[in-house]
């Protein structure tokens, strides 16, 4: 149970976010609850979710990827509302389990990722443990892998998703385990 | 009054209790996230409504996020002393090997000649 009450479907009516709750599911990106939350402040609930929806879903990086990336920032975070949802589309697309929990182990020795993929698990892993050390040289190696297009694709996901996990994480909602 | 908000705001006058412990939530989400607990939230639900304290705790989470991203990109300003828009390269060059905030008066120092120590040494 969330510490902030999620708006009801009255409330969401009132506030003119009934249809992009009812689409939220279908954007391979959050539930409802997420939504509902923030839901307190229409104008952040619909710039929001968009943003994640930007960073997630549309792009040019592997959506696969980053739901790894998505999921483990959220253990780092330790958030369990966003490390248990799953992304439908990813799943289809194949993504395992065992490959997520990959992507939080220790995936530099793992023959699961490439050196690219390495590299982006990388990038998440220091960002919020020691930003000190992703410095020039290292965005130099992403530079061997990724365009500068997509090296601010990843930074945006990494920045927005993890700090939205930390916020949820106080609000204690606990985790779901079911696909976004 | 920025810098008392970040290191002082405890025991300062110039704050009033409601603007402490939004203070004290930003402080503990990016430091001590597990610090902030049912009852932390109590506490600022005797100054905020649901709506602030979501409206606080959004706006927090996603500067914690981009605050942190943003320091590893090393960026400098955009613009020489003289105004013309200048690369990252060049800038570098210009202003020294030290990123500088604009808010800390970047352009000022430039005009006045403090722009680092290896201001137009370094080729980026």
């Amino acid at each position: 149970m969330s510490i902030i009450e999620p708006i009801d479907d009255e409330l969401a009516e009132e506030r003119r976010l009934t249809d992009l709750l009812e689409t939220s599911g279908e954007r391979e990106l959050n539930d409802e609850l997420f939504l509902r939350i923030l839901g307190h402040v229409p104008g952040y609930a619909e710039a929001i979710h968009d943003a994640m929806y930007q960073s997630h879903v549309l792009g040019d990086v592997d959506h696969r990827l980053k739901e790894i990336i998505r999921i483990q920032l959220a253990r780092t975070a330790g958030d369990p509302y966003f490390a248990g949802l799953r992304s439908g589309r990813a799943t289809a697309e194949g993504l395992t389990e065992e490959r997520i929990d990959a992507g939080s182990a220790d995936f530099e020795h793992s023959p699961e990722f490439s050196q690219a993929e390495k590299w982006a698990l990388r990038y998440a892993y220091l960002m919020y443990r020691r930003p000190e050390e992703l410095d020039r040289s290292f965005y130099d190696e992403g530079k061997l892998h990724y365009t500068e297009a997509q090296i601010m694709e990843l930074g945006g996901l990494i920045a927005l998703h993890y700090g939205m996990q930390v916020f949820m994480r106080t609000l204690q909602v606990g985790s779901f385990s079911r696909s976004a | 009054m920025i810098d008392e908000g970040i290191d002082n705001y405890r025991e300062s006058a110039a704050f009033t209790e409601s603007e402490k412990v939004a203070l004290e939530y930003s402080e503990l989400m990016q430091f001590a996230p597990e610090r902030i607990d049912a009852a932390f939230y109590e506490r600022l639900r005797m100054h905020y409504t649901d709506a602030e304290i979501i409206e606080l705790g959004a706006f927090i989470g996603f500067n914690v996020g981009y605050h942190t991203f943003f320091r590893t990109l090393d960026f400098y300003p955009m613009y020489s002393p003289d105004g013309r828009l200048v690369s990252q390269n060049e800038s570098r060059r210009i202003y020294g090997r030290k990123p500088v905030s604009h808010l800390q008066g970047a352009l000022a120092r430039a005009q006045d000649g403090a722009g680092g120590e290896d201001s137009a040494a370094e080729e980026g």
